[in-house]
């Protein structure tokens, strides 16, 4: 039996990532799956005459014409083939006045709101606008984004691990940035509480919200969007997923699907191999894995296996928020249902820290809706489009819910959600529904196989951001042969995060195996 | 650089690394443990495989048997998934060698299924490879090998008219039934006419079933449909065919309804002719699967000239197989025909569960059966059930499981 100088357990967006590098500075690569697709969130599922985007929101790194964005050159490095499509918007905020507001006006939909922000893309239209609506943030916002700027030195000094954290001395915006939250930022930046709160938008890609997030992660999030607006492929998640898969073949690589790791075989105290569906086994010399640490030491090795220091990360760390989705494929078009921005979020109120607290449970009355159909006009057939609402919540919010109650729960929800998108934009979606599909937690679970179905990996809390989880990187792992990839590590969830974590780790590997350890 | 921050200052950075080692080193070096409902609802309502006995084999009509089967808890089954009305279960067998698999509907209510119960109401199909060895060999005590309950023909009260009339011709009362149950045991809430084509009266499935539910329930009405030429017609009944007149005549008068239909293909071909009269928009109109597709070769856009034989070069996990079979068989069919099992559940193009790589070759897919995601035309992605070789092929499979 052949042995794969690496195995990558998982082919998510960080699984596929590390295989494809891996294969293609000619390692002998094999990416184990258990799904019967690559992807694991980057997918999508046909219903009807509609084919959904399960996951993707935005894409922040897909750049323009004259210069490519991070993301779209991770697929660029590997010449792997996926159609973009383009748009220049951010969001738009959208906060429903509540009895007892004071602050209150009516917006152009004729809905009493407190807040309404359709923010443009580019760095000085975003801050005029922020000023528009809040007077006296424009240069509290400017000054934010000057930061952002420069802190691109910070990653720079990152490329170097052997250096840090001393390295980062020389540019001590970014410590203070990197050791203080959000809120604390930008309460010294002077920017009113209004404002920020309209800033803080995007928290929610991160799941933690303003008193809990550091300052330069999310910047630097907030950086990307505005600086080049939305990315999407052109035909959903899965046309990605399936030009890295295509890419892994082509140099080479094996890719197994149905094929799900169930045992790790362990030889002198580090990994060997692996047992599939349990029943054969495959050795390799590397291994990459994107699969969860919790899984990973609960599920596939023995207790004794385990090195004491990832249990007690485990028990250290809280796992991130769960999402739930509602899939419409609607017979009206966008414009016959009213509908004129890709991305708005709805929110219950705007400060981000009472949104988390709400989001303890179903349903806070917090929702993303997207309309695909705003970048992608003929993403649907003609006089129909394609809605996409999301909500998020944290816990094991299904700890009442009975086999037998989950359809007719997974319909209120759904229902508590297309009302109040109904209700925040004076729109009619109901009748229109052509076809839907509900995704909870246990949708996820089942999939993505996750504890709780989170697709975030662990909570990037105050004491466990972006930086400190970087600079550990290589002592985090568990044994010297394995490297974990993908939402559980240092960027926590999103695309272009998975994508990093596996071309980083493949990195590790191929220097390690070309050193000939 | 500007100085950007007023009071703020960086050193509470140089701690951040040893504060969290420390957080990490004062935590439990135990298992962790913690109450994930999630993914113990998504384990119990998707198991991967569900182990079962017969326990009752009844005979329905000569062509007709339902098996009841529970739990086999010396295999590991200990309760069924619950399931929504209308789905089906995948049956999982080996003929001389040959791994084969049907979706076959649940008959049975989901309330049932909490009692350890389903119901599969099989009819004999004339060739019929899976009913013939059902018929031969399920008896009580026999094992079976089933999926989760999959599919997508089931009730959705946001999208779905709350009237509802049912078509179902012949074995397709089957999702019809449980649906009647679990509206009967308030786990659906709709109204339901159901419109049931049958031969003639005594050929009716479910008979004393359906008319127990109609008189208990309210919101059930059935209505017999016989199209036997001379065949008796009972009252209540009606004679002929499903036409737009009879739904007519049946859906309510200035209210939105659904139309379901569940039944063999040459009744979806006469039917959704009578349905275009009706123009009711595309929402309202649902179709269980056309099951397994055959004789491509009678399709108008089928290529002329096709080899009557082609070979097909199969890669699964780290074995390849080089195999024979008729271009006028599935690519699933001809690779189980050769003895290889083949990832599968609908086997009628749907749920792309048998999703596969084409490396090399041309296939013929009937149009009604596309249900391909964009990007795998780009990627040449196929789904072998309905998929036909018109040429020699070579094809990468995900391993059965």
């Amino acid at each position: 039996m052949k042995t794969y100088d690496v195995i990558v357990i998982g082919a998510g967006n960080g699984g596929l990532a590390a295989a494809a590098n891996c294969a293609k500075a000619g390692l002998s690569v094999l990416l184990l799956e258990r799904h019967n697709i690559p992807g694991g969130s980057a997918s999508s599922f046909v219903r009807g005459r509609f084919e959904f985007e399960p996951s993707l929101h935005e894409l922040a790194g897909i750049g323009d014409e004259k210069e490519a964005g991070t993301i779209e050159e991770v697929f660029n490095r590997i010449d792997a083939d996926v159609e973009w499509c383009r748009h220049d918007s951010t969001f738009r905020l959208v906060v429903p006045a509540k009895e007892g507001d004071t602050d209150t006006f009516v917006n152009e939909d004729g809905v009493l709101v407190t807040v309404d922000a359709r923010m443009p893309v580019g760095f000085e239209a975003f801050s005029r606008k922020l000023d528009e609506l809040v007077p006296g943030s424009y240069s509290s916002c400017r000054k934010a984004f000057d930061l952002s700027i420069n802190m691109f030195k910070a990653f720079d000094c990152l490329e170097d691990l052997s250096k840090l954290p001393g390295s980062l001395k020389d540019v001590p915006d970014i410590m203070t940035m990197v050791s203080h939250t959000m809120k604390e930022a930008l309460d010294d930046l002077g920017m009113p509480k209004k404002a920020q709160d309209i800033f803080n938008t995007y928290w929610c890609y991160m799941g933690s919200p303003a008193s809990q997030f550091d300052f330069l992660y999310y910047l630097c999030c907030l950086h990307s969007y505005v600086r080049s607006g939305t990315g999407i492929p052109k035909y959903r998640s899965h046309e990605m997923s399936l030009s890295i898969d295509k890419k892994i073949r082509d140099f080479g690589g094996d890719i197994w699907y149905n094929s799900e790791v169930t045992k790790i075989i362990m030889k002198d105290g580090k990994p060997a191999g692996v047992v599939i569906n349990g029943e054969k086994e495959v050795y390799g010399k590397q291994f990459i894995c994107n699969s969860y640490p919790y899984k990973v030491f609960t599920e596939l090795m023995d207790k004794k296996d385990v090195p004491e220091m990832q249990l007690k990360m485990l028990n250290a760390r809280k796992t991130a928020c769960t999402l739930t989705t509602v899939y419409l494929g609607m017979n009206k078009t966008k414009e016959e249902l009213g509908i004129k921005d890709y991305s708005i979020f709805i929110a219950p109120d705007s400060d981000s820290d009472k949104q988390y607290e709400a989001a303890q449970n179903y349903f806070s009355g917090y929702c993303i809706i997207n309309c695909l159909n705003e970048i992608i006009p003929d993403c649907t057939p003609e006089g129909t489009s394609q809605l996409f609402l999301t909500t998020m919540t944290f816990g094991d919010v299904m700890k009442d819910i009975r086999p037998q109650d989950y359809k007719k729960f997974k319909t209120k929800v759904a229902e508590d959600m297309i009302e109040t998108c109904e209700k925040a934009l004076n729109i009619s979606i109901k009748p229109y529904i052509e076809e839907i599909e509900i995704a909870l937690p246990p949708t996820f679970a089942r999939y993505l196989n996750t504890p709780l179905g989170t697709p975030y990996g662990y909570m990037l809390e105050k004491w466990d951001s972006m930086l400190p989880r970087t600079i550990q990187y290589i002592k985090d792992q568990p044994f010297d042969n394995f490297y974990f990839c993908g939402a559980t590590q240092e960027r926590g969830d999103g695309y272009g995060c998975a994508y990093y974590t596996g071309e980083k780790a493949a990195g590790l590997v191929i220097k390690k195996m070309k050193e000939g350890k | 650089m500007a100085k950007h921050f007023n009071n703020l200052k960086g050193t509470k950075f140089l701690k951040m690394l040893p504060d969290r080692q420390a957080r990490f080193k004062a935590a439990r070096a135990e298992m962790p443990s913690f109450s994930d409902n999630a993914t113990a609802l998504a384990k119990a309502l998707h198991p991967k495989r569900q182990y079962l006995k017969v326990a009752d084999v009844k005979v329905m009509a000569e062509d007709c048997r339902s098996f009841t089967l529970v739990p086999d808890e010396s295999k590991g089954t200990k309760a069924l998934a619950y399931f929504g009305a209308g789905k089906y279960l995948t049956v999982f067998e080996t003929i001389e060698g040959m791994p084969v698999t049907r979706a076959y509907s649940i008959s049975s209510s989901p309330k049932d299924s909490l009692e350890g119960k389903y119901v599969l109401t099989i009819k004999l199909v004339e060739g019929g490879l899976m009913s013939q060895y059902i018929f031969d060999n399920w008896e009580v005590g026999s094992q079976v090998e089933v999926s989760a309950p999959a599919g997508n023909f089931e009730y959705q009260p946001l999208r779905d008219a709350k009237k509802v009339i049912c078509l179902a011709g012949g074995s397709g009362i089957t999702p019809f039934l449980s649906m009647a149950n679990a509206i009967n045991d308030g786990d659906e809430d709709f109204e339901l006419t159901l419109l049931y084509g049958s031969r003639n009266y005594e050929n009716i499935l479910f008979r004393q079933e359906l008319d127990e539910l109609q008189t208990k329930c309210d919101k059930i009405k059935v209505v017999h449909v016989l199209s036997d030429k001379g065949a008796k017609v009972p009252k209540d009944c009606e004679k002929g065919f499903i036409t737009a007149e009879l739904i007519k005549k049946y859906a309510p008068e200035n209210e939105a309804y659904s139309v379901f239909l569940c039944g063999p293909q040459q009744m979806y071909e006469f039917v959704d002719k009578e349905l275009e009269k009706l123009e009711l928009p595309k929402k309202y109109i649902r179709h269980e699967m056309f099951g397994e597709f055959h004789n491509p070769q009678n399709q108008a856009d089928y290529p002329a000239g096709i080899p009557e034989t082609v070979r097909i070069t199969v890669t699964i996990q780290d074995k390849t197989y080089i195999i024979k079979g008729k271009s006028t068989d599935s690519v699933m069919q001809i690779i189980e025909q050769n003895g290889l099992a083949v990832p599968a559940r609908c086997r009628s193009g749907e749920c792309g569960f048998c999703h596969s790589h084409l490396i090399s070759g041309k296939v013929y897919v009937p149009k009604h059966l596309e249900y391909r995601r964009l990007a795998d035309y780009k990627f040449g992605c196929i789904h072998p059930c309905c998929s036909f070789p018109l040429t020699d092929l070579e094809i990468n499979v995900p391993v059965a499981k």
